[in-house]
């Protein structure tokens, strides 16, 4: 019998009140409702009388509140980033609980209320912590079922549960409610944990529902954040304010790797709230009792950039120089010794093969810095006040988050607090975690809590980017247009740098964080009998790079399902036929023929005929796949191409997405929608520029992302292999993989003209037909 | 790029007709309405997205039509009314067009949304049956990043089929 077994068996045999007045034990079922309570969470409680370290993930209280108006709270350290995770993961709990969903509410990312269950990331969320809160739900209903037991004198299985009540079988007059049988008290069994965030184990020996009898996961049940967003009431981490607390802006360096000079304070002053400079190093920083006041002092100081040059505005930075040139950015990736080289795929030998081959087909795929681009730029609140500090953050990351403000502040954790609040989608690491180190060096120097937005030309110019990556395929056909050999290799900088800008401004640029290496991040399922693909990851390659939605393979994925379909057209065959005669995988098979079903494919090779430059506009179908994390999805899209301007237009996108076990059919319906649209922007419009100092595109102008009349006139996504036989895996971003190599294969089909460069600018296409 | 005033004038007390009701707040005439109706009244519908009207974060409907308060003046609003997404409606009686972005669960991470709400309520007082097109027209400067336009449009669609 498991601890947690023999925990539920005390509390039926010694009954509640028993239990209540037990104390000093090791594990005592009830205490009183303490410090993790959800009234806890509110913004600006006072945190000094209360313990700010989480809460055991081997206790129920880590993850279940029962009140006594018969609500539940759950607690999760994962966030929502706009995904709809609260939601999904409130089906979990809702699930196992036997709880109506409505009444049952979310806590999420706040340290001293949630354990840590790894960072909000790489579609991990439901896929990861969406079986810790089956079990530790599962244990709820357990523990609830065994009050009840020793509540009505009779055995735990004489006992039903049912939306929040428990009644005794036969007898539904002896019904409880939850929240009654609770009666306020925290939840303190022991139900068993092991292992780290990820890898976490909560509640093994617990028995969970069969997944043939579930009737909330697996329903399109509505956003509980949705209302309360659509009517103002909601509360984004920058709507927090914090009483006493002051408005910060940043000051960036004019070159990216420049240094302070001097700071001519004159003027300052006379802006109405300015309170004063924050100078460390390089890090330099204003701070106003108004936000407009804040703005005006940070834009007097020069943090719009002024064309002069970097000592034309009263902040006087060194000349620095030391980007490469942007037309230069893939070969400085190319010729980036230091780094490692990892082989994906290795089978045969491609170069013997090459002997035998009738067609033999190269080509380089280019694709630019692209960024987050998040509406709402990064905004944090840090109140440090001498040997304890307390975060407000959007960090997608809050447990890690903390542990990095208390390396760069040299405080204890124990004295350490980051309250999550959403912002808005991020869709990576942004500058959500930067700005709460920038806030934190502002509120230490002025020893009051200073709130910290970066303006979009701060978002823009210091998000950390996906990086620029290039490609090198290579292919051969044989006389009978099967593929002999494929080569494809990529050099990738790396999309896991998580330094900190203000630790690295301050002087300290290692006190926490790791540049990383670029992986090759492509699943190969391919079965070419002779293969090579591998990846020269590279660190840090002039900016600051990190992970942005699905990373670095939304740029493997366009070169590997475009050169797929330059060897198709080559081999004059059905791109679709072609890549199945090629693909073993059967759920990569499901989807490709999931998504033709639902497109209406009909077989035939690409056309691939240029048109004339003022012949009228062509129309071309295109697809791709992907296996992203044991995710599959098949995108085929329609486009119009103008040959006059070069103008892409997306008619219909089909998409067959297959994750498993859909926990929410309407909100992955959602997210696929949304990688759609996200990624159709990044092929169509997205390149970050720069010049030898800093990034040039500091607006939505220099960064233009896709709008209304660009949108594609439909969507259709068709959900393939949703049943219990599969877990649930993630579907954050895998829909964002192939729609670059979609669209590219579409226009090839429309106007014969091959794009290996994105984004697919109407130059770029006229300069391609040319 | 340009948001140097270059002049820094005394607070003032200014009275401002926000969602049926007169405020006063006390700003820098010249200070962003933004951040007077953020900062000052305390409302949460109006973002700050770009701080250069390229984004529509900050939209509110200012006399019927819809303005970037990120680049208004407080001084410039004079006697005009404004309303605010709160000014709508609320999750316990909802403006059909908050109904209808509900009911269709047009928003991912939602922070756009305000804008989305405010361009389209002026969009339909204006025009109570808007095409398809027409509703792209209106909202062509309100960036969503998250990628919810298809749903954002079918939200005002039913809006506009609910009303008139």
């Amino acid at each position: 019998m498991s601890k947690y077994q023999t925990n539920i068996s005390d509390v039926a045999r010694v009954g509640r009140r028993g239990l209540l007045q037990a104390s000093g034990g090791l594990v005592i079922a009830f205490s009183l409702f303490g410090a993790n309570s959800a009234t806890a969470a509110s913004a600006a409680s006072d945190t000094a009388s209360t313990s700010v370290t989480p809460p055991p993930a081997g206790r129920l209280y880590a993850w279940l509140a029962v009140h006594p108006d018969n609500t539940v709270t759950l607690f999760t350290g994962k966030v929502e980033t706009g995904t709809g995770v609260q939601t999904a993961l409130a089906q979990f709990a809702a699930e196992e609980l036997d709880f109506p969903i409505e009444r049952l509410n979310v806590v999420m990312g706040t340290t001293s209320e949630t354990v840590d269950q790894g960072p909000s990331y790489g579609s991990r969320t439901v896929r990861y912590a969406g079986p810790q809160i089956r079990h530790a739900a599962a244990a709820g209903r357990q523990a609830l079922l065994d009050l009840a037991a020793a509540h009505f004198g009779v055995s735990a299985n004489q006992l039903a549960t049912n939306g929040g009540t428990i009644s005794v079988i036969g007898a539904p007059d002896q019904t409880i409610t939850y929240g009654k049988l609770v009666d306020g008290k925290r939840l303190n069994m022991e139900i068993g944990a092991s292992g780290e965030r990820f890898n976490m184990v909560v509640a093994p020996a617990v028995q969970t529902k069969d997944p043939s009898t579930y009737t909330v996961v697996g329903k399109s049940v509505p956003r509980k954040d949705i209302p309360g967003k659509m009517t103002g009431q909601f509360t984004y981490v920058q709507d927090v304010r914090v009483p006493g607390m002051l408005h910060g802006r940043v000051v960036r360096p004019y070159g990216v790797g420049s240094t302070l000079l001097s700071v001519d304070e004159t003027g300052l002053k006379d802006i109405p709230g300015f309170v004063q400079v924050v100078r460390r190093d390089n890090f330099l920083g204003v701070v106003a009792e108004t936000e407009w006041g804040a703005i005006q002092a940070a834009a007097k100081l020069g943090s719009t950039l002024n064309p002069s040059g970097p000592d034309a505005a009263p902040a006087k930075w060194s000349n620095w120089d030391g980007l490469p040139p942007m037309d230069q950015i893939w070969e400085t990736v190319r010729h980036t010794a230091a780094g490692k080289n990892a082989a994906a795929a290795n089978r045969g030998s491609v170069d013997m093969a090459l002997g035998y081959a009738s067609r033999t087909l190269k080509a380089t795929y280019k694709t630019p810095f692209q960024m987050h681009g998040s509406i709402g730029p990064s905004c944090a609140i840090a109140d440090v006040q001498g040997d304890r500090a307390t975060f407000w953050s959007c960090t997608q990351m809050p447990h890690q988050t903390l542990r990095d403000m208390s390396k760069m502040l040299g405080m204890p954790l124990e004295k350490m607090e980051l309250r999550w609040f959403e912002g808005a989608g991020a869709y990576g690491r942004n500058g959500f975690d930067h700005v709460v180190a920038d806030a934190a060096v502002m509120s230490q120097a002025v020893g009051r809590p200073v709130r910290v937005q970066w303006m979009r030309w701060d978002e823009h110019g210091w998000e950390p980017k996906g990086p620029p990556i290039v490609q090198d395929l290579l292919g051969a056909l044989d006389s009978n247009g099967q593929v002999i050999a494929w080569r494809h290799h990529m050099w990738i900088p790396t999309t896991s740098d998580t330094h900190l800008i203000a630790a690295a401004l301050i002087g300290e640029p290692d006190v926490t964080g790791q540049t990383g290496l670029g992986q090759p991040a492509v699943v190969y399922k391919y079965n070419f009998p002779n293969a090579d693909v591998a990846c020269h990851g590279e660190g840090r390659v002039a900016l600051l790079t990190a992970w942005l939605r699905s990373p670095a393979q939304f740029e493997t994925t366009f070169a590997m399902e475009s050169f797929i379909d330059e060897l198709a057209a080559a081999a004059g065959q059905d791109p679709l036929a072609f890549r199945l005669a090629h693909v073993s995988d059967p759920r990569g098979i499901d989807v490709l023929r999931a998504a033709a079903q639902e497109y209406r494919w009909e077989s035939r090779p690409a056309t691939g005929k240029r048109p004339q430059a003022n012949s009228k506009p062509a129309h071309g179908r295109g697809v791709a796949w992907v296996n992203r994390d044991d995710a599959r999805v098949a995108t085929i899209a329609d486009v119009t191409v103008d040959p006059a301007s070069g103008e892409i237009k997306v008619g219909r996108v089909v998409v067959a997405h297959d994750c498993g076990l859909v926990v929410n059919p309407d909100g992955l319906r959602n997210q696929v929608e949304g990688n759609v649209i996200q990624s159709l922007s990044r092929t169509l419009r997205e390149e970050v520029t720069f010049d030898r100092a800093h990034v040039t595109s500091r607006d939505w102008q220099g960064y233009p992302i896709l709008r209304f009349s660009e949108i594609p006139d439909r969507i259709d996504v068709v959900l393939v292999n949703n049943t219990p036989k599969y877990p649930s895996y993630g579907a954050g971003e895998p829909s964002t993989n192939p729609t670059a190599a979609a669209i590219g294969n579409a226009v090839f089909d429309a106007i014969g003209v091959r794009l290996r460069q994105t984004p697919f600018r109407p130059d770029r296409v006229k300069s391609a037909m040319s | 790029m340009i948001i140097l005033t270059g002049e820094f004038a005394m607070p003032q007390s200014i009275a401002l007709n926000i969602n049926g009701s007169s405020q006063t707040v006390d700003v820098e005439p010249h200070s962003m309405l933004l951040y007077a109706l953020r900062d000052n009244l305390g409302l949460h519908g109006p973002k700050f997205g770009c701080g250069l009207a390229e984004c529509g974060a900050c939209t509110v409907v200012l006399d019927g039509n819809a303005i970037r308060s990120c680049m208004t003046p407080v001084s410039a609003v004079g006697n005009s009314k404004i309303v605010t997404l709160e000014g709508l409606g609320t999750i316990e009686n909802p403006h059909r067009l908050q109904k209808a972005f509900i009911e269709e669960q047009a928003a991912q991470c939602g922070y756009c949304i305000n804008g989305m709400i405010m361009a389209a309520s002026a969009l339909l007082d204006q025009k109570p049956h808007p095409s398809r097109d027409d509703i792209k027209q209106a909202l062509d400067g309100n960036l969503c990043r998250c990628g919810t336009h298809m749903r954002i449009v079918r939200a005002i669609e039913r809006a506009a089929g609910q009303g008139a």
